[in-house]
């Protein structure tokens, strides 16, 4: 028999999609053909599979070869369809068991000396073709074992070279399943920096508490050096962990990027991203030719950190609107549309002034006031209205006062911050939302009422402080999850007075007085 | 519409080709007779009757010495509400005359009061401090109330806002001149022109710049000397190390022109200046308007000195007093009064707020607060 059929598998987006690779040969003048939509990477695949093949001792039949991927009218890209074609060759050769190839999904990259490379991209494969068939073998490259293995219920094969590939197919090699990993392995996550760790910074410590535990974006406002960026990178470490769906999740998306640990396989905590700021929309939302998800998608349940907020391209900011609503994006390219989570929390950070300097008292603000205005006019009002909380950083180096406040660790206000959360799940089971952040107008009538005093407050504050009226529901959902973290049943006067204090922005002080 | 003199109109003739060079402008005037000689000489193209002139500055003359010319220049000026004042004119303002080369004309939107009563410059720093602004603010007010007309340029910082000062007194129908280092037509900086028009409302934007005139770095110390040519004296309000305002304050002394300083911290990068000032015996320290007045006979009938804020400190609970006390001794920021005060940043968050809504304490960018 000339002829072979090996499974495989590909990916439109985050859903998989099966593939059947059927190898024919022929007498004739010996040629080489793929067909059924192979991009670039596909068809060069036949070199390396030539040198792998022959490199392993086998033999490349000199013969007339069509490989043909089916379903024929979908477009097919990447790496991964070396070792399935490669196997296809030699079972139509004979030199593999046909039967044995039928009922294992077969996917890797070939060297040229037949070794097997990891490929991107495994984990929602593996984790479609089980939901429809559990239990179902894989032969994957080693490297990636670890990743498929999340899955519990798939039968992991992975394998260093061709040749021990073939061998297993032919019986003469025994490879066990690659024993799955077990979720509670990976407990001990760690970020980069812990809360105690950072001097000083009560306030935007404690604002950033407020933030992680009602969900809210935030935006970082401080001269340079005063610890935007430490702040920031620390919030992973007070974020409620990761749950084995969530990391599953996160995962997936790792995995189609081609960025897993190949030592953990899987992704445990979450992720801080912080694109640079000339990042373009489709670095950031998702995009190219192959719909891949972007900056946003890979900080799905992680935290997003855009620096110098009015440095980004506008049109890539006003892109974030959507997603930050939604928690999702749509890619949509000519020949790919995919949809991504993106569920991120949003901390931007900024410099007062164009300059840096505006508010020290250290160095001289040298801006002019219409300059000031433009650099904060970048950032647009829709954009604005995403981000509840405005952190003020406090000038560090000036003060004459050295810190003597023992520092809490992360892994105390993660717990703190847990329990708020939980407090939150539980009010809004039935609204289908999880933390305060989420609230949308309605439902902030509903769950964030004011009693006399702390309406006055908020009135007091409007003239006061000048404060737009958006600021209005920001203030209630910030000071909703105020009163959650003191545990408080009805919104307080002292909770309103306190999430005032986070809208910088807003109020006019902060713009120079006008002349 | 206002009619110009043939004499105005000769010497605007004569100013639009020497432009502000008041040297160039007297030594063409100096050759002839009278300016009518020059426009004659000019007008028949007599090349050896202008022999010290460059060639440019001869061709220029040429050039524009025709009734068609100076017409076209007046009716721009009519439309644009441009008004102006001679040297030689009554009502060239007394002062401005005694000063080294004053300026052979000034350009004037508004109305210009030639010889008010107390004429006040006020100048400092563009990047001046919240203590810059308020204490600016209140002396402008106060003496413009008292009869004062306040002289600024209009610059950004200390100059918009003393005129923003003088203009709150609403008493007074003139409070306020502003003297431009650009055209009298060109507003700079551009976020003033509101205060630009309210000054024209209410006093007088003056220039000795061609209209038109674009601001430039050279044109500021120029300017500088007729703003305390106009004055009888000058307040400092703030003054970095190096700066315009030492500019001012060098011509003022040369005018034998009075100088006034707010004294300011030692330790302020916005007092360096002032404080060399003080030092140095050029100017008298000031503590409110009295301090000035008393220079010119003025002797108001109670004293007009800037106090310092009273806090009612029993109105308010264990925590606030603690924090107004702290904010008594100096400005703080937040982080500060967290260390200073063993309260959590909850707690001293709402506290803050509730002050600053009793306007006993005020925030600034950065976090800081004072009282």
């Amino acid at each position: 028999m000339m002829f072979s059929c090996i499974p495989s598998y590909g990916l439109s987006g985050l859903t998989g999609l099966s593939i059947q690779i059927e190898v024919d040969i022929s007498n004739g003048i010996p040629s080489y053909d793929t067909v059924g939509l192979p991009d670039a990477t596909v068809k060069e695949s036949k070199e390396r599979i030539r040198s792998a093949i022959k490199n392993s001792g086998f033999d490349f039949p000199p013969r007339r070869i069509i490989v043909n991927l089916a379903p024929a009218d979908q477009r097919k890209n990447g790496s991964l369809y070396d070792l399935p074609i490669a196997l296809g060759i030699l079972a139509a050769e004979g030199q593999i068991n046909q039967d044995k190839i039928k009922n294992i999904i077969v996917l890797g990259e070939l060297a040229l000396d037949g070794s097997v490379r990891k490929v991107s991209g495994i984990l929602p494969m593996v984790i479609d073709a089980c939901r429809l068939n559990p239990g179902q073998y894989f032969l994957v490259p080693y490297e990636n074992a670890p990743e498929a293995s999340v899955v519990n219920y798939a039968n992991i094969i992975a394998i260093h070279h061709l040749k021990e590939a073939v061998d297993y197919l032919n019986g003469s090699l025994n490879i066990e399943p690659y024993p799955s990993i077990n979720w509670n392995e990976y407990d001990a996550a760690q970020s980069i920096y812990d809360f105690c760790e950072i001097h000083g910074q009560q306030g935007a410590k404690r604002a950033a508490e407020i933030a992680v535990a009602g969900g809210h974006n935030i935006l970082l406002i401080g001269t340079p050096g005063s610890g935007k960026t430490m702040l920031a990178q620390s919030l992973v470490s007070i974020l409620p962990k990761l749950t084995f769906e969530e990391a599953l999740e996160v995962t997936k998306i790792h995995s189609i990027a081609g960025k897993i640990p190949s030592k953990t396989g899987i992704i445990n905590e979450r992720q801080f991203r912080a694109p640079h700021h000339n990042a373009s929309t489709p670095a950031l939302i998702g995009g190219g030719t192959y719909a891949m998800p972007g900056e946003i998608s890979l900080a799905h349940y992680g935290v997003l950190f855009l620096d110098e907020l009015p440095e980004f391209r506008k049109d890539v900011l006003e892109a974030l609107r959507q997603p930050l609503e939604d928690g999702t994006v749509h890619i949509t390219r000519a020949s790919a549309h995919a949809t991504y989570p993106a569920d991120f929390m949003l901390v931007a950070a900024m410099n007062p002034c164009p300059c840096g300097y505006y508010g020290s008292r250290l160095t001289q603000c040298k801006c002019t006031p219409t300059q000031i205005t433009r650099y904060r006019n970048r950032i647009s009002g829709p954009l604005l209205d995403r981000i509840d909380l405005h952190i003020e950083m406090t000038e560090v180096g000036f003060s004459d006062l050295t810190s003597k406040a023992t520092q809490e660790s992360s892994a105390a206000i993660r717990e703190r911050i847990e329990n708020v959360r939980f407090r939150q799940r539980e009010r809004y089971r039935e609204e289908n939302i999880l933390y305060n952040a989420q609230l949308n107008n309605q439902l902030i009538q509903k769950y964030c009422k004011l009693n006399t005093a702390s309406e006055l407050l908020l009135k007091q504050a409007f003239k006061k402080l000048n404060l737009s009226a958006r600021a209005y529901y920001r203030i209630l959902k910030v000071a909703r999850t105020i009163a959650d973290i003191f545990d408080a049943e009805c919104i307080q006067e002292e909770h309103v007075a306190e999430a005032i204090q986070y809208r910088s922005l807003d109020s006019k002080y902060w713009a120079r007085e006008r002349i | 519409m206002r009619d110009f003199t043939s004499q105005e109109r000769l010497w605007l003739w004569l100013n639009s080709v020497t432009a502000h060079y008041i040297k160039k402008f007297h030594l063409i005037l100096e050759q002839f007779s009278d300016i009518e000689e020059v426009y004659e000489e000019a007008h028949r193209k007599n090349e050896s009757a202008f022999h010290f002139l460059d060639e440019k500055t001869r061709h220029k003359l040429f050039h524009s010495a025709t009734e068609e010319y100076i017409n076209q220049y007046v009716r721009w000026l009519n439309k644009h509400e441009v008004d102006i004042v001679l040297q030689t004119s009554d009502n060239y303002p007394a002062l401005l005359k005694e000063i080294e080369d004053p300026p052979a004309i000034l350009f004037i939107r508004g109305h210009l009061v030639p010889n008010p009563t107390l004429p006040i410059a006020m100048i400092g720093m563009r990047n001046c401090s919240d203590y810059g602004t308020r204490i600016t603010k209140q002396l402008a007010t106060g003496l413009a109330e008292q009869g004062a007309t306040i002289i600024s340029g209009m610059a950004r910082g200390i100059d918009s806002w003393a005129s923003r000062g003088a203009l709150d007194c609403k008493t007074s129908d003139y409070p306020t001149i502003a003297v431009l280092g650009s055209g009298v037509d060109v507003i700079y900086p551009p976020e003033n022109a509101r205060l630009y028009y309210e000054i024209i409302e209410r006093g007088a934007v003056i220039s000795e710049f061609l209209p038109s005139t674009q601001p430039h770095a050279s044109h500021f110390p120029v300017r500088n000397r007729v703003i305390s040519g106009l004055s009888r004296g000058v307040v400092v309000v703030q003054a970095g190390k190096r700066s315009g305002t030492s500019i001012t304050v060098n011509y003022a002394l040369d005018q034998g022109r009075d100088v006034f300083a707010v004294p300011g911290q030692i330790d302020d990068i916005h007092s360096v200046g002032i404080n060399a000032l003080i030092q140095t015996g050029s100017a008298k320290p000031i503590f409110g308007i009295s301090d000035i007045l008393e220079e010119y006979g003025f002797y108001p009938e109670e004293p007009l000195q800037i106090q310092p804020k009273k806090i009612d400190l029993f109105g308010l609970n264990d925590m606030e007093r603690s924090i107004v006390e702290q904010l008594i001794k100096g400005e703080r920021n937040f982080d500060e009064l967290c260390e200073l005060l063993s309260y959590s940043p909850a707690e001293l968050n709402s506290t803050l707020t509730s002050l600053e809504f009793s306007e006993i304490i005020k925030q600034l960018p950065g976090r800081i607060y004072k009282v």
